[in-house]
């Protein structure tokens, strides 16, 4: 009887389980529940980035790089400490971010005050509105900063090409430079008598000194893109090219360009013959592992350079301004900081870049390992230089730098060329030979794509 | 007078009921498929309409987007490297996958030590697999160089070189994919029945005959079906192509997707981008169905 009673009851379950109706509640809400969870978690999204609001709270968000080390674990713990202002400090890596911040920048999320940017991120983010004119935030701007760095930030750009829809307004400051990444010359002291000040110094010493493949006279980035390209606009700038012209014609195709390219083609006997597939990692460590004599690379290597782990000639390895010919043209590529437009915090973060880029601070970032600071006072200080060698070689690589075209298509023209460029360096490379020719052919080719997507894209011309 | 039938619902109600209640069933699903698929598909197809720029929409742009990406000469190259990649990918790696499931299908000693061996590479994440054939071609570290040094082939950087890079792209794909080809066709060749075989043999005929008379005909859906999965699959590779050599040197390993992808996010044209990925899309579909109608032709499905 009991197992009867248990049967019936166990029966009743289960056809209560299984009900037709049962069965529909169990999906309508499972489908109510599905379509209204993503609205549940972007609210709470929303509240708990709206609870930045806060005048007590800033949000950064930034992307991950080693130069940023001594910001973060530094710099941002003293400023909450001193103001009272808390920082919370969000990195992700740069590909994500970018997108990250950008679309919260577009759609006002308000998920953070401040974006640590790439400088070629700014005229995208200011004309999108992404950021905001820290002009009219009423930003004080310190007058330490080195020219060329400051002028990163502004949109139109101060100087250069101005695309047409933005010809005739009036340059506002949209992000405020924090870390001058700057291209410098490294080269090991032991096979030169000085700084070389030429390119024809470097090949000289090249031709005599180097004995391939247990010591490279040169070491370079040929990877096609941004990597190549920051291999040639040294030596494009210091043969008096451009990389675009004020009216938007391309400024490398001509004879200077290609003497600029001759030259870059001239180091292959004395080059690593893999250099075409070389990205930073692989040209730095023929320099760190003594088996190069000179490179051009961004200001992040001053770090590894006196590190015994990481290089086998630490103490070896001297700083100065990128060589010339006609003069000295490295490339810049700032640490750039924009407040977001929807920012929950905008004064909170206003105050945080004065602070961060006022004299005394910079002063203080300069010493703490030799960072790239931003004011002249903080590059030129002979007390700190004497400690951290690269820093003189940063301010005068900043005040002969060139910029690159101020525009949001710049990632497209940096890959129509580096794509050239790659192509040329793997075709002298197998060659060994007729430099000149595939010099002028790949830029002319470059040249031209470059000016066919640009009449495409319009409001250039 | 109430009758027991009276309380029953009426037989038209029941078959309405009973006709309706599937499809009600039914709706969750389609809500959430609709809301992770369709609307997507649908957004995507709109974005190939819109011109974007600062990351701003700025508006309808009708067909320019299909007509400028017909017009970008770099995305017809990537076009035809493409499909020069995935002929030569699924082809080899469908001999390979054919011949391993027909080595492992006789019962070899350790066939499942074999069969956990051939399918390893599948497993691990196309990332990974482009970091590590990274390192092996690396022409400072890795060990491609010195091993084809010890073969008489010297100075080959495979990274450096449009051709060698190229066929190094091909060989990781064959490396990690051939083991899917394997599985598919060695599944396939488990199902067809023994008799046949047995009697083609006992009437005299050789193995290559028993092969090409017997076994491959049998096998045709299941072959095409792999082949189809595996060259829709080859269409969209991206990590481990972006991860090696980001579409160099030159332009020798841009395969569509990496130029999408750039358009998309490094030159920040959303539209154009999507009007590339509909137009991928629709070579897919045709692709697909052109597949199907061969396997329901087939000799094998009768």
């Amino acid at each position: 009887m009991a197992h009867k009673e248990e049967d019936v009851k166990s029966e009743s379950i289960l056809s209560r389980q299984l009900s037709r109706r049962s069965v529909l509640k169990a999906g309508l809400a499972g489908a109510a529940g599905l379509s209204v969870a993503p609205f549940l978690d972007a609210c709470s999204t929303f509240s708990s980035s709206s609870s930045s609001g806060s005048t007590n709270k800033i949000v950064i968000g930034t992307f991950q790089d080693n130069a940023m080390v001594p910001f973060r674990d530094v710099f941002v713990k003293r400023f909450q400490s001193e103001t009272g202002i808390k920082v919370q400090y969000n990195e992700t890596n740069y590909d994500a971010w970018y997108q990250n911040s950008k679309n919260d920048g577009l759609h006002k999320t308000g998920a953070y005050d401040i974006y640590v940017m790439d400088d070629n991120w700014v005229p995208e983010f200011a004309a999108g509105k992404v950021i905001q004119s820290l002009d009219k935030l009423g930003f004080k701007v310190n007058p330490d900063i080195l020219a060329n760095g400051l002028n990163q930030g502004y949109w139109p750009p101060k100087t250069g090409a101005k695309m047409k829809a933005f010809a005739n307004a009036q340059p506002e400051l949209y992000a405020i430079v924090i870390i001058d990444d700057v291209e410098i010359l490294y080269y090991n002291k032991q096979y030169f008598d000085g700084a070389p000040k030429t390119w024809d110094d470097i090949a000289q010493a090249a031709q005599s000194k180097s004995k391939p493949p247990s010591l490279y006279g040169w070491s370079a980035r040929g990877v096609k893109g941004n990597p190549i390209v920051q291999t040639y606009l040294p030596l494009l700038n210091s043969y008096g090219g451009n990389f675009v012209n004020q009216d938007w014609s391309p400024g490398f195709a001509g004879p200077e360009g290609v003497a600029a390219l001759e030259r870059l083609f001239s180091f292959i006997p004395y080059m690593p013959s893999g250099s075409a597939e070389f990205d930073t990692d692989q040209e730095v460590q023929v320099l760190l592992q003594g088996q190069c004599m000179a490179l051009t690379e961004y200001t992040g290597l001053t770090h590894q350079v006196d590190d015994p782990a990481a290089s086998k000639v630490s103490g070896q390895i001297n700083m100065a301004a990128t060589p010339s010919q006609e003069k000295s043209g490295p490339a810049i590529g700032t640490f750039i900081c924009g407040i977001a437009s929807g920012a929950p915090n905008p004064q909170g973060a206003k105050k945080f870049l004065e602070w961060f880029t006022s004299s005394p601070v910079q002063i203080d970032f300069a010493k703490t390992n030799g960072s790239a600071a931003v004011t002249g006072s903080a590059l030129t200080d002979k007390t700190i230089s004497s400690q951290y060698r690269w820093l003189p070689a940063i301010a005068d690589a900043v005040n002969n730098s060139v910029a690159k075209p101020h525009t949001p298509d710049e990632p497209k023209f940096e890959d129509i060329l580096g794509t050239r460029l790659n192509e040329a360096l793997v075709q002298a490379l197998s060659k060994k030979s007729g430099y000149r020719s595939i010099a002028s052919q790949k830029l002319t080719q470059a040249a031209n794509e470059i000016t066919a997507y640009l009449k495409q894209q319009g409001g250039y011309f | 007078m109430v009758t027991a039938g009276a309380a029953r619902p009426r037989p038209r109600r029941r078959r309405a009921a009973f006709i309706a209640g599937p499809h009600v069933l039914l709706v969750p699903a389609a809500i959430a498929l609709a809301a992770v698929s369709v609307y997507p598909l649908a957004y995507g197809i709109v974005a190939s309409l819109r011109q974007y720029r600062y990351g701003l929409d700025m508006g309808f742009a009708g067909a320019d987007n299909y007509l400028n990406v017909l017009q970008d000469a770099t995305f017809l190259t990537a076009l035809g490297t493409t499909a020069k990649y995935v002929v030569l990918c699924v082809l080899i790696e469908t001999l390979l996958g054919l011949g391993l499931a027909l080595l492992v299908n006789r019962q070899l000693v350790g066939t499942g030590l074999w069969r956990i061996g051939i399918i390893l590479p599948m497993t691990v994440a196309p990332v990974v697999v482009g970091v590590m054939w990274r390192l092996i071609y690396a022409s400072d570290i890795g060990i491609a160089d010195p091993v084809l040094g010890l073969l008489g082939v010297h100075g080959v950087h495979v990274l450096g070189g449009e051709s060698s890079a190229f066929l190094g792209v091909v060989l990781l794909d064959v490396w990690e994919w051939t083991p899917l080809m394997f599985l598919i066709l060695l599944a396939g060749l488990q199902t067809i029945p023994q008799e046949p075989l047995e009697a083609a043999v006992m009437d005299g005929a050789s193995a290559l005959r028993v092969f090409f008379d017997h076994v491959l005909p049998m096998l045709r859906p299941v072959l095409f079906v792999a082949i189809v999965l595996r060259t829709i699959d080859a269409l969209g590779t991206f990590d481990q192509v972006y991860v090696l050599t980001r579409g160099g040197p030159g332009v020798s390993t841009q395969l569509f997707s990496i130029y999408a992808y750039n358009t998309a996010f490094l030159f920040t044209q959303e539209g154009r981008a999507m009007a590339m990925v509909v137009l991928l899309l629709a070579a897919v579909l045709v692709l697909a169905g052109i597949a199907i109608r061969l396997v329901r032709l087939g000799p094998g499905t009768r």
